[in-house]
């Protein structure tokens, strides 16, 4: 009964939760769910991670691969982040050239990893303009269950921590590139920036990382990047204002969210 | 002391100065040209219109924008623009008055120097608001930098301050409550840099509100 009540009166079937104090999943209106990553599951790339929360899972693979530097950056590596909402993850996505919100979610991660200053793309020169790395960072979402930011950002962060590049020679004059394979060296990753997602309803509800159904029918999202004691993003697109006070108990929640997400992270990596 | 006459007044006018020419395009239901300093924006409305069947929804119109760069095609920057664009009107407009239609908004850079994303939100209120559609709530965009040398916060920089920024911050505010509607940053603040900076952005929106006030009786009185 319940199943068809919730097809037919989405938006009424969570608001019958809501005025319960509970959500439609039994977690409390600030409560997140849990999130787990595991590193190094893919042997082919570089580095990998599989970053969930909840059902959402991300994976993010990254590759290495050397290229010349751009004429006016020539001590600058680069990274590009791509991420793929594929057809498999949500009915909401359909196969074809990347849409408008997957372009949007990889700019977003760039954004944020840019502002957050955690990697420093001088780390990737190898040969001042000559040769630089390139790291593409894959992250497909195998499911789309809301707060995807965080998991992608989760991911890709896990993935970079645990990132190990080879040696590479590189002669000047001959152009000779040798990669030494055996000796990699672990890549320095500056800060560890965690990001967190709240769905903003009526009369200025705040719930905590929204599920993919709540994301959709709330009347506005918000979007906290902490990086340590500081912030690198704070991100609302529009959805109904909200207040003063509203802002201040997020940034609180999500700060201590961090903590907990960064602690999973460096354990993850270091085991 | 002639200096401390000129930082006072800096102070005091902590705005580029703004302004505005409504309707010059013939087709659109509503536009504006929108200058704040010299970023000049042109944002033209078409709604209600006929919504496309891919895009329909039967509970409320679609809001679409369209936000074309200065020069070259769209890129995924113009995208993440669009995006804060359209949210933000989505917010703006009683979108349920209208089920499956479509409302578009279409947004033309024509000078970038500084604040071009408030700058072509702000145009777009405008036009909202000259097209006569049902709206919540006006809206004003405010930008504003923490210089990475002396720390100073400076309200709606021009392109030449940005160059020396450690973190932008560009807010949106309602009319009403000044409660805050989009929000999009860029570089590392602490928390009391971001309270600071609301608070002195809340307060300069009203400047914008004023003007919007003032420049729809202009146009209002040619009526």
């Amino acid at each position: 009964m319940a199943s068809q009540y919730k097809t037919i009166h989405p938006v009424k079937y969570l608001r019958d939760y809501l005025a319960q104090d509970i959500r439609p999943d039994g977690r409390e209106f600030l409560r997140f769910r849990s999130a787990s990553v595991n590193v190094g599951a893919i042997s082919q790339a570089d580095s990998s991670a599989i970053f969930k929360i909840g059902s959402t899972t991300v994976v993010c693979g990254i590759k290495a691969e050397l290229a010349a530097p751009k004429a006016d950056t020539p001590n600058c590596g680069y990274l590009i982040p791509n991420v793929e909402l594929s057809p498999l993850c949500s009915p909401k996505f359909r196969p074809g050239p990347p849409s408008d919100q997957a372009q949007v979610a990889s700019k977003t991660i760039d954004d944020i990893l840019i502002n957050s200053s955690a990697l420093d793309l001088t780390d990737l020169c190898v040969c001042i303009d000559k040769l630089v790395w390139v790291l593409y960072c894959d992250l497909i979402c195998i499911d789309y269950d809301g707060s995807v930011t965080d998991a992608c950002l989760g991911a890709l962060v896990a993935a970079l921590k645990s990132l190990t590049l080879p040696e590479v020679q590189h002669n000047p004059e001959t152009g000779a590139i040798v990669v030494d394979t055996s000796d990699r060296k672990p890549f320095p990753l500056k800060s560890l920036p965690v990001s967190t997602t709240f769905a903003i309803f009526d009369e200025q509800l705040l719930l905590a990382d929204p599920t993919d159904e709540e994301e959709s029918l709330a009347k506005g999202k918000l979007c906290l990047v902490i990086d340590g004691p500081e912030l690198c993003g704070l991100y609302k697109p529009g959805g109904i204002p909200i207040s003063q006070e509203l802002l201040s108990k997020s940034l609180e929640k999500s700060k201590k969210r961090a903590d907990l997400i960064r602690k999973v992270i460096e354990a993850a990596v270091t085991n | 002391m002639q200096n401390q006459l000129e930082t006072t007044e800096e102070e005091e006018c902590v705005l580029r100065p703004m302004n505005c020419e409504l309707n010059q395009l013939s087709r659109p239901d509503g536009s504006a040209m929108f200058m704040q300093g010299d970023t000049v924006v042109v944002a033209g409305v078409y709604g209600p219109i006929e919504a496309k069947l891919q895009k329909m929804m039967h509970d409320r119109a679609t809001v679409e924008t369209m936000f074309s760069p200065a020069k070259g095609p769209p890129c995924v920057d113009d995208r993440a623009k669009e995006t804060v664009i359209r949210e933000t009107c989505e917010a703006v407009l009683l979108t349920a008055l209208h089920p499956g239609m479509a409302i578009s908004i279409n947004v033309q850079e024509l000078q970038d120097s500084g604040g071009l994303l408030a700058c072509a939100i702000n145009a777009a209120c405008l036009a909202l608001i000259i097209s006569s559609i049902s709206m919540k709530f006006t809206v004003a965009a405010v930008s504003c930098m923490i210089d990475r040398e002396s720390g100073k916060l400076i309200v709606d920089p021009d392109s030449t301050q940005i160059q020396q920024a450690r973190v932008t911050f560009t807010y949106v505010f309602e009319g009403i409550k000044k409660d805050l509607v989009s929000c999009h940053t860029t570089g590392r603040f602490s928390e009391n840099e971001l309270m600071e900076s609301l608070e002195k952005c809340r307060a300069a929106s009203q400047n914008i509100f004023d003007f919007y006030r003032n420049i729809v009786e202009q146009y209002a009185i040619k009526l």
